[in-house]
């Protein structure tokens, strides 16, 4: 419960201290253009974004969520010894295959 | 106040420099002082340098850069005087600046760039997700992609003539899909430089730059050895290959031991298109600003 | 005492910060900034663009506040220390992400979508390095793996620990080869439009940063407060700034390559060293 009122305490006095240096921002029209070097767009900047690398993030998600057994795995690992470290050992090598199947099929370039 | 005002003109001036015909080296080698910053937006600075006779093409542009420098702004301008004296020029700038004096106002009108037609809320206009011009602007419109061929968003914008990431006055018309160039045709072809700009120095920085080591860079440009790591290796190997000139990690050895390099390079779209917005730019930097002039120049000859 | 540790905290933060724009030489420049217009452009996303730089802020003060002071002394003195910190870290990516694209103009929207590329795989060595250093203290709080450390410091007992996290240090406060939201090609990318007190307050969160990842790494790799003679704030707020000098000049110095390749680098190259560097850590804690 601590934990949580520091870090929202955190959170208001940044706020807080945002707002008071940061005066409201004006521009007249051609000065709020995006910057091209001078050069015009055609449209707005927001769009549906090409992400290149979204096939990555797939692969992404897997590690994330082998993290959270990680947690648990870190705090017993000296107590159930070489057990555990195989066990672990395992785990990543099964991810692995992944990350090298996701490699052979391209996951990691920009397309 | 007055303190305060001291203590903002000790910081090094911010300059955006809009480089003319012939004076790419002066300005780069000017920049690279102490007491100078090169800003690479104009929202990151003060002073407009605005170096040589900038051709009446490119007049709307310059306008357009001075006036997305926030204010209080100053121009300066570089005609033939010596690099100290426009250096102490810009510094008195910089103080007037700090100061807090009214600057220059807009040089264009204060219209939106289109009339806002919409209606709805946001000035949307058109049925559903589609058309209108919500804040005097379209929104970008599906196409398929160069890459994977997949249907989303093209952004088309024309980027130059003083983007810093480009040769000086070089404008390209860009089509992007994320940031993969997929369409690319040059609307301007660049100002033209004596041969001082192609100086191995000057070219090695403008790379380095790229990579992120401005330091390095300005110790380059100051003829001394960058102390970088990872130089050479960090730019991808086969990228923009050129017929006797090798691929751009190539030239950037050469022009970090001091060799200058002639390449003679068949067509700027085709080099770009296909590539990601970084790998382009790296492309371009790789080669001697001489080389993109004659390449921007060959369709017309032809 | 919780309000004494908050002044500390608070304190190591505005005097780290200070120390961090001295040695980036950027101080005088961030100074001028608050006072200059600040631009509004086309139709921007007001609120995160407001929110983005408190954001960063806020994360840099919750991390800040895991680190343990002295011995057995921190202001959140939570069993998941190190959770708490990957979760300030992940959130990094979205702080950045909204400073990007809320201008609504293309290179900050490129430099956002490059950095939430280059920010996830980062995610990954970050945590197995933690994890790595929590084994021997056999818990997730920085409070166990500070005393763990009292006869070996973990970056002798690991020795792959601190040069990956100091990459990761590198992404997450926007620096040299880890910089690719605020890249040269895009003209400062998610900073290309952010102009007066606002690009200014985006730099001060940048370099607060720089103070809360150093402590962290000081923590947990340089036995934070341990140490000789002099009190363990001080042996904490020295390795900490031995740590920014680290950070800043390898920032400064190391090349940084196209974000596709780097993506690549973090797959395969770095994800892979992580492992082993668990597996070391493994079989040395046993």
């Amino acid at each position: 419960m601590l934990t949580f009122g520091i870090i929202l305490g955190w959170a208001v006095l940044s706020v807080l201290f945002a707002l008071a240096v940061l005066p409201k921002a004006h521009a007249t029209a051609p000065q709020a253009m995006p910057f091209l070097g001078g050069g015009t767009p055609d449209t707005h900047a927001w769009q549906r974004f090409h992400f290149r690398p979204y096939t990555m993030s797939l692969l992404f998600v897997a590690f994330e969520m082998e993290m959270m057994f990680m947690y648990p795995w870190a705090v017993v690992f000296v107590e159930e010894g070489i057990k555990a470290l195989a066990e672990m050992g395992m785990f990543l090598t099964i991810l692995s295959v992944g990350i090298l199947y996701g490699w052979r099929e391209g996951i990691f370039r920009w397309e | 106040m007055m303190s305060l005002s001291r203590l903002m003109s000790r910081a090094p001036a911010p300059v955006f420099p809009a480089i003319g015909p012939g004076r790419q080296a002066d300005v780069e080698r000017l920049l690279s002082r102490s007491g100078l910053r090169a800003a690479a937006t104009p929202r990151d600075a003060a002073i407009l340098l605005v170096a040589g006779d900038i051709p009446g093409t490119a007049a709307a542009p310059l306008a357009r850069v001075h006036d997305q420098i926030p204010r209080p702004r100053v121009t300066v301008s570089w005609g033939h005087d010596e690099p100290d004296a426009i250096a102490a020029r810009i510094a008195e700038a910089w103080r007037e600046v700090c100061a807090g004096g009214e600057g220059e106002g807009d040089r264009l009108p204060d219209e939106p760039p289109n009339k806002w037609k919409g209606v709805g809320p946001n000035g949307q206009g058109g049925k559903g997700m589609m058309g209108g011009v919500p804040y005097g602007r379209p929104m970008a419109m599906t196409g398929p992609d160069i890459r994977d061929g997949l249907q989303l968003d093209r952004y088309t914008a024309r980027f130059g003539p003083f983007a810093p990431m480009l040769p000086p006055g070089l404008v390209l018309e860009v089509t992007l899909q994320g940031d993969v160039i997929c369409d690319v045709t040059v609307e301007t072809q660049p100002f033209a430089q004596p041969a001082d700009a192609d100086a191995p120095d000057l070219c090695a920085a403008r790379m380095l730059r790229l990579l992120g080591l401005a330091g390095p860079a300005d110790r380059a440009t100051a003829g001394k050895k960058p102390r970088g790591v990872w130089m050479r290796g960090a730019v991808p190997g086969g990228l923009g290959s050129v017929d006797g000139a090798g691929d751009a990690r190539d030239r950037l050895s050469r022009w970090l031991s001091g060799t200058p390099v002639t390449a003679s390079v068949p067509d700027i779209p085709a080099l770009l298109k296909g590539a990601e917005w970084s790998e382009a730019m790296l492309i371009l930097a790789s080669l001697p600003p001489s080389a993109i002039l004659r390449a921007c120049q060959t369709p017309e000859a032809a | 005492m919780i309000v004494l540790l908050a002044l500390v905290v608070l304190g190591t933060l505005l005097v780290g910060t200070l120390f961090a724009a001295m040695l980036d030489r950027s101080h005088l420049s961030i100074v001028a900034f608050f006072a200059r217009q600040r631009v509004e452009t086309e139709a921007p996303d007001r609120l995160n663009r407001d929110l983005a730089p408190a954001w960063y802020l806020t994360l840099a003060g919750a991390g800040l506040s895991v680190v343990p002071f002295a011995p057995g002394l921190a202001l959140i003195d939570s069993p998941v220390g190190i959770v708490i910190w990957g979760s300030c870290e992940a959130l990094v990516i979205v702080t950045v992400f909204l400073h990007g694209w809320s201008p609504n103009a293309p290179f900050p929207l490129i430099g956002a979508y490059r950095y939430a590329a280059i920010g996830l795989p980062v995610m990954l060595p970050s945590m197995f390095v933690l994890i790595a250093a929590a084994l021997p203290a056999e818990s997730l709080s920085l409070i166990a793996i500070v005393e763990s450390q009292r006869e070996i410091w973990n970056v002798i007992r690991q020795p792959l620990g601190l040069p990956l996290f100091l990459i990761v240090a590198l992404a997450m406060t926007l620096r040299g080869p880890m910089d690719y939201a605020d890249a040269a090609d895009i003209a400062t990318g998610t900073s290309a439009e952010a102009s007066g007190a606002g690009r200014a307050l985006w730099q001060t969160a940048r370099l607060a940063m720089l103070v809360s990842v150093s402590a962290i790494a000081a923590t947990v790799f340089l036995g934070g407060p341990l140490g000789p003679l002099l009190p363990g704030p001080v042996w904490l707020w020295l390795k900490t700034a031995a740590l920014m000098a680290l950070i800043v000049l390898l920032g400064n110095r190391i090349a940084r390559t196209t974000p596709s390749r780097m993506m690549w680098i973090l797959w395969v190259v770095l994800l892979p060293l992580s492992f082993l560097h668990l597996l070391i850590s493994g079989l040395v804690a046993l």
